[in-house]
């Protein structure tokens, strides 16, 4: 409990200091004042129509980014997984591509969570049936970066058939996510969906626990396992599809951040749920932060900080894994 | 010894010069013309007669890009493709500096009649550039009127501007703003209007962060309108925050296509704008007309 206080207290210091960053000049006095004043001062609409979705969607997406790599290390017995690594992001990224682009729903928003959510739910049951058949953790990380090149192949195809010339640039938004000039729109498009996922990611927290001790015994002490899939494919469907429909692809935070926090806590899978998605929530608000700080006029996308730090992280954690098993 | 030979060259150089310039008029009009850019396609369809006209770039039928987007209809299209050329084999390829480099080195080694026309930008050149298509198409008085009328209405609207000047940023899909140096930069000056991204150091066509945009509080937002197949991009003019600046003008106020090229329908630009100032801001003169 100690150690998601100190998490949280550390998410919400980054959450104030990301209203605090942008390219127009306002004083902390101005911003502050700005984001309680009403009007159509500058600093106001500065405040609560730019800067506050982003803070919002970075620490709501940090989370379901983070608890979504818990649950599923623990639910899977696996340390490598992660949704980035086993494709469940580039399918939600597909999912949305595929649906918005076509222009079925007009340009509405709507047609983003609607496509990811579909895209998500799709890796999700294929990997389970995968890990199903064949528990290793190699085969689960091999068949997710199948299904991560399929998607970001398939949906590069699908930006370049648009009509429109100017959807093929917008591929490096769905590969390298970003949370730049998103709204109060995005918020309510995907914030519900991102807690209701939370939501049952935490209804299955005993049995991920009981899990730990293997299937078996998980039968003997009373759990049902198709429940706790269930639970556990739509909540991860749910923040994480809904997260990539607003945000893109955003790798690696749900892998980094269980890792780091897993010697802090008891090491029962459950304990760690909420701190790895408040741990997550600080992680990418602080990456936000630096793509601002960076590139502050052209500005860097945020996935391309987290693959920076996550994926020599992942590098690591294959070659530890390996000597492991030697 | 080396002087002399210097003088040589320059010597056969006139003659080379002048032979060309005698054998000018003899070429007759080039009978197969191909535009490979989407602003040879505007200056090309404005001025050629339709039968000597094979083909125009894809993006001259995009209604968003292109003015003469219906005209464009009427033509086969190209993507630019050498391939494409070397099997029409026109007596003539205009095309602009900007684009598709390599083409255009290939078409020249195969021996073809390359003409390229440098990105305009500003509105001043424009006349020329008309004058120039006009030559090589050998349609030198219809340039010569529309290159006429061009600068007349121009100076007509210059001379309607006083020292109202309201500020204006042209905002596009993506976030990217037209700062100094661009065609639309001319166009806003011209029609009275203050280009607030170039005051603010913008130069080109450049992403302009949002946040700027709203502190700048511009009196008029441009934005492009868009009615093609969806994109994300688009969505960030359209962002809840520009809605919420209170004194603000926001729409596409430009015909579509009107100022991504520079071609004679670059005007109606010009001519929009100059009534949204008008408007807006009036001069002492436009309450007197």
């Amino acid at each position: 409990m100690k150690l998601s206080i100190s998490l949280a207290m550390l998410a919400l210091a980054l959450f104030i200091l990301s209203l605090l960053v942008g390219p127009a000049a306002l004083g902390i006095g101005d911003s502050i004042a700005g984001l309680f004043a009403g009007g159509g001062e500058a600093a106001a609409i500065i405040m609560r129509e730019i800067r506050l979705p982003r803070a919002l969607l970075g620490l709501a997406i940090g989370f379901s980014l983070g608890l979504s790599g818990a649950v599923l290390q623990g639910f899977l017995r696996n340390p490598l997984a992660e949704p980035g690594v086993i494709g469940v992001s580039s399918m939600a990224a597909l999912g949305a591509v595929a649906v918005f682009y076509s222009g079925l729903a007009g340009s509405s928003l709507y047609a983003l969570p609607a496509g990811a959510l579909i895209g998500a739910l799709a890796a999700v049951l294929i990997l389970l049936a995968i890990a199903a058949r064949q528990g290793s953790t190699l085969t689960l990380i091999l068949a997710g970066v199948a299904l991560s090149s399929l998607a970001g192949a398939l949906t590069s195809l699908v930006l370049n058939l648009s009509p429109n010339p100017f959807a093929a640039y917008e591929i490096i938004f769905w590969l390298l996510g970003s949370l730049k000039d998103r709204s109060m729109e995005h918020v309510l498009l995907a914030l519900p969906l991102m807690a209701a996922g939370w939501l049952l990611i935490a209804l299955s927290a005993r049995a991920i626990d009981a899990l730990s001790l293997g299937e078996e015994a998980a039968g003997n002490l009373g759990i049902h396992m198709g429940r706790a899939r269930f639970l556990i494919v739509a909540g991860v469907a749910l923040s994480v599809g809904a997260a990539t429909a607003v945000a893109g692809t955003i790798g690696f935070i749900g892998l980094v951040v269980p890792h780091l926090i897993r010697p802090l806590t008891n090491r029962m899978p459950s304990s760690l749920l909420l701190p790895a998605g408040l741990g997550g929530a600080a992680l990418l608000l602080a990456a936000d932060i630096a793509a601002r700080l960076v590139l502050p006029a052209g500005e860097l996308n945020v996935g391309v900080l987290t693959a920076l730090i996550g994926a020599p992280f992942f590098l690591w954690l294959v070659i530890r894994a390996r000597r492991e098993m030697l | 010894m080396r002087e002399r030979r210097k003088r040589l060259s320059r010597l056969s150089g006139l003659t080379f010069l002048a032979g060309a310039l005698l054998s000018a008029p003899v070429s007759a009009a080039p009978e197969r013309v191909m535009s490979l850019n989407l602003c040879t396609d505007q200056l090309a369809m404005t001025l050629a007669e339709p039968e000597q006209l094979i083909s125009v770039s894809f993006l001259a039928r995009e209604p968003d890009l292109s003015m003469l987007h219906e005209k464009a209809q009427d033509f086969p299209v190209n993507r630019g493709l050498a391939e494409e050329v070397f099997l029409e084999k026109p007596d003539l390829v205009v095309t602009g500096t900007y684009s598709l480099h390599n083409t255009t080195a290939l078409l020249k080694r195969l021996g073809f009649r390359v003409e390229e026309f440098s990105f305009v930008q500003t509105l001043d050149t424009i006349p020329g550039e008309i004058r120039r298509m006009g030559a090589l198409l050998g349609q030198e008085a219809r340039a010569e009127k529309l290159a006429e009328d061009f600068s007349q209405e121009l100076d007509a609207i210059a001379k309607s501007q006083c020292d109202m000047r309201p500020t204006m940023i042209a905002y596009d899909q993506n976030g990217v703003a037209l700062g100094s140096g661009t065609l639309a930069d001319s166009v806003m000056q011209a029609a009275g209007f203050a280009n607030l991204a170039a005051d603010l150091g913008l130069v080109g066509v450049a992403p302009f962060p949002l946040e700027q945009v709203i502190a700048a509080r511009p009196d008029v937002i441009v934005t492009s309108a868009s009615e093609g197949a969806p994109t994300l991009g688009e969505h960030v003019p359209r962002h809840p925050a520009i809605a919420a600046l209170p004194d603000t003008r926001i729409g596409a106020f430009v015909p579509a296509g009107a100022w991504s090229c520079g071609s004679p329908a670059v005007i109606e630009a010009v001519r929009a704008l100059a009534s949204l100032r008008a408007e807006i801001a009036p001069c002492p003169q436009d309450a007197t007309q």
